[in-house]
């Protein structure tokens, strides 16, 4: 069951190649859009890379699972999660895992290439990716539960970003001062804990939380 | 078991009709009395002047934002778990209320920080705190609003407001330890203008008053709540026409 | 092995959709639930299989209430809605193996049910094509076959008949009858009338 349940998300994946490729190109426009707006200095991107990194990812990560559950809703395939007697809860975990594979692993990648453009130091771009690693499964899985949230809602593009964007607070802080710690020459292991405790305290809870907020909201 | 719950909307609609008028003429009375103690009796303060008086208003609401936020989303509780129909109204109608205390504390906290910190907005963990849970508000109030089925609508911001407050705290104490980063403990505290006790009786006093204003504004609006719900029911007609 | 709706209502946006409906179905009783459209049809057959919350009643199931699906009681059930279920970047077959991955019930899991069930409902022709490109009575035949792999002896289908054609519904109607023969329990709703084909039909006008 589970290989089949695994071979399923990726194919999905697979087949559409677009749905890898546009988060990262979107990714990669909105990046190189900070120095054409604010001036190519190099102090001044230098000092603010991170937050420009974290910000890009958030709207990538946002835009990428908005819709994370539109398919299966509209094709009713949701209605069979509901009533299955198997374990839903995998599949749903299967779903965010091959989610965060396709639209942030590559943003992560990536952060080498990025840290050429602007660059930054080895260090700080390597906190950048430990964090960007922890971060975004964790953003992914919150803006998931948003999308579960609004699934049953016409237009709900506006309204999940609203509701999760203040769920995302503490892990952007954590990390953007993380970041921040290595490029003045403090430690930044308890911030990287920290994210640490928030991953593995969300992604097991969040199968569950899914098939129990999708119960009530696919109806309206 | 259903008959029971119908009745119990029914009995608090009918019950509460005289309490409400009695709560509200109490709560204005309260309230006029503690403005005076606070503005008139209270003693000046030696270093912030009369300018710390704002914090009579500015307290009380900060501390029962955060207070509705846990009645929405341990009434939220209730109401998922044991599916008592009238916790799903307590909980979403509480909603407005917190978002209007939350946005008293803001709108008092920036007048304060005016004199004190020479402008009105400053970066700081409480007023950023109570920012983000201004968002949250929003986030829930905005949910139930774009729900054309306001009884799927309650279990899904009663489920939001829990999954919420679990937030708040880590919400809180990061933002906290944000702060400190970048800024340093310059800043002076904004709830402890030298606690003398003829300064600190006004604001227990006040936070009373504000728990009263709570009770009278949830009761009134739970029960415009039932009457939404119900008002296509027999006994709702029967008991506006009589 | 019994399943009763009591005194089911439900309500949306404030409107009552079906107000105090009771049913009880034993071992190899067919349901038929019609009306006309709007009536609640859809949004019954939603509620006793679990996904629709009532506002009041219960749904019995061996008189243990499943009506919240928060129970793993529910294990006999399999529910088909008049959404097909089927995902549109895979084959036929690759749905029909996913379908049935995700149902505990039909534990042999090997493909001999997939063949057997695309077989019955002559889709065979079709085990490669994308679901996309599918006319809309295929991919209802697709989505009835999860009824053969899986040996779930309570059936919930809402419109099954919709788009298939009488050589189908034929086909479709023997399926149901040998349900009732295997001491099953079959509710549907339908326009068509198969209490002529089917005895003993339980007819629920709504």
């Amino acid at each position: 069951m589970l290989k089949i349940i695994i071979q399923k998300e990726l194919s999905i994946y697979f087949r559409n190649l677009n749905s890898i490729f546009l988060p990262l190109v979107l990714f990669f426009l909105i990046i190189s859009i900070f120095p054409l707006v604010l001036g190519p200095e190099k102090k001044l991107l230098e000092k603010i890379i991170p937050g420009i990194i974290w910000i890009t990812t958030i709207l990538t990560t946002l835009m990428s699972s908005n819709n994370f559950f539109k398919d299966d809703f509209n094709n009713g395939i949701i209605e069979i999660y509901l009533t299955s007697d198997a374990s839903v809860e995998l599949v749903f975990f299967f779903k965010i895992i091959a989610c965060w594979i396709f639209t942030c692993l590559p943003i992560i990648i990536f952060i080498p290439l990025l840290s050429i453009l602007f660059d930054i130091p080895f260090n700080s771009a390597f906190v950048i990716f430990i964090t960007l690693f922890i971060g975004t499964p964790i953003l992914i899985s919150i803006g998931i539960f948003g999308s579960a949230l609004t699934i049953g809602l016409s237009k709900n593009n506006i309204l999940a970003p609203i509701i999760i964007l203040p769920f995302y607070i503490p892990v952007l802080i954590f990390s953007a001062s993380a970041i921040d710690s290595v490029s003045i020459g403090l430690s930044y292991e308890m911030q990287i804990y920290i994210l640490l405790a928030f991953l593995v305290f969300i992604l097991p809870i969040m199968p569950y939380l899914l098939k129990y907020t999708l119960r009530f909201s696919i109806n309206n | 078991m259903n008959i029971s719950k119908i009745a119990n909307l029914k009995f608090f609609y009918t019950r509460t009709k005289n309490i409400t008028f009695f709560l509200s003429v109490f709560s204005f009375v309260l309230f006029s009395v503690g403005i005076f103690w606070g503005l008139f009796i209270a003693p000046e303060d030696y270093l912030q002047g009369n300018s710390y008086r704002i914090i009579y208003m500015h307290v009380p609401a900060a501390w029962l934002s955060l207070q509705t936020y846990i009645f929405m989303a341990v009434t939220g509780f209730i109401a998922l778990v044991w599916k008592v129909k009238i916790m799903e109204i307590a909980s979403i109608q509480s909603a407005p209320i917190g978002a209007l205390f939350t946005i008293i504390a803001l709108v008092t906290g920036m007048i304060w920080g005016k004199p004190t910190w020479g402008t009105y907005w400053v970066w700081d963990a409480r007023l950023t705190s109570e920012l983000i849970l201004l968002f949250l508000y929003i986030g829930v109030i905005a949910l139930y609003a774009s729900f054309k089925d306001k009884r799927q609508a309650v279990k899904i911001t009663s489920l939001l407001a829990i999954i919420g407050l679990i937030n708040i705290p880590i919400i809180h104490y990061s933002v906290e330890w944000w702060n400190t980063l970048h800024q340093g403990p310059t800043v002076t505290k904004f709830e402890k203008p030298s606690a003398h006790i003829s300064m600190l009786m006004p604001l227990l006093y006040m936070f009373f008053v504000f728990n009263i204003y709570f009770l009278t504004v949830i009761i009134k609006r739970i029960r415009l709540g039932i009457y939404l719900r119900e008002k296509n029911s027999k006994w709702m007609e029967e008991y506006r026409n009589d | 092995m019994e399943i009763s709706v009591n005194s089911a209502t439900c309500y949306k946006n404030n409107v009552a959709i079906f107000n105090n409906i009771n049913l009880s179905l034993k071992n190899g009783d067919v349901a038929l639930i019609s009306g006309a459209n709007g009536s609640g049809k859809t949004t019954l057959i939603k509620s006793i299989s679990g996904i629709q919350n009532l506002e009041s009643g219960a749904i019995l199931l061996n008189n243990i209430d499943i009506s919240h699906r928060d129970s793993d009681f529910v294990e006999n059930i399999i529910y088909i809605g008049h959404k097909n279920s089927l995902n549109s970047d895979m084959t036929v077959h690759e749905n029909l193996v996913y379908l049935m991955a995700l149902d505990s019930s039909s534990k042999i899991k090997d493909n001999s049910r997939i063949e057997k069930a695309m077989n019955y409902f002559d889709i065979q022709k079709y085990k490669d094509y994308f679901v996309s490109d599918l006319s809309e009575g295929n991919k209802k035949k697709t989505s009835l076959a999860r009824l053969i792999i899986s040996d779930k002896k309570i059936w919930i289908l809402d419109e099954p008949l919709s788009n298939l054609d009488n050589f189908s519904i034929e086909i479709f109607i023997k399926l149901i009858v040998e349900n009732q023969k295997n001491n099953g329990i079959s509710i549907l709703s339908s326009h068509y009338d198969i209490s002529k084909k089917i005895s003993n039909v339980k007819h629920l006008e709504m």
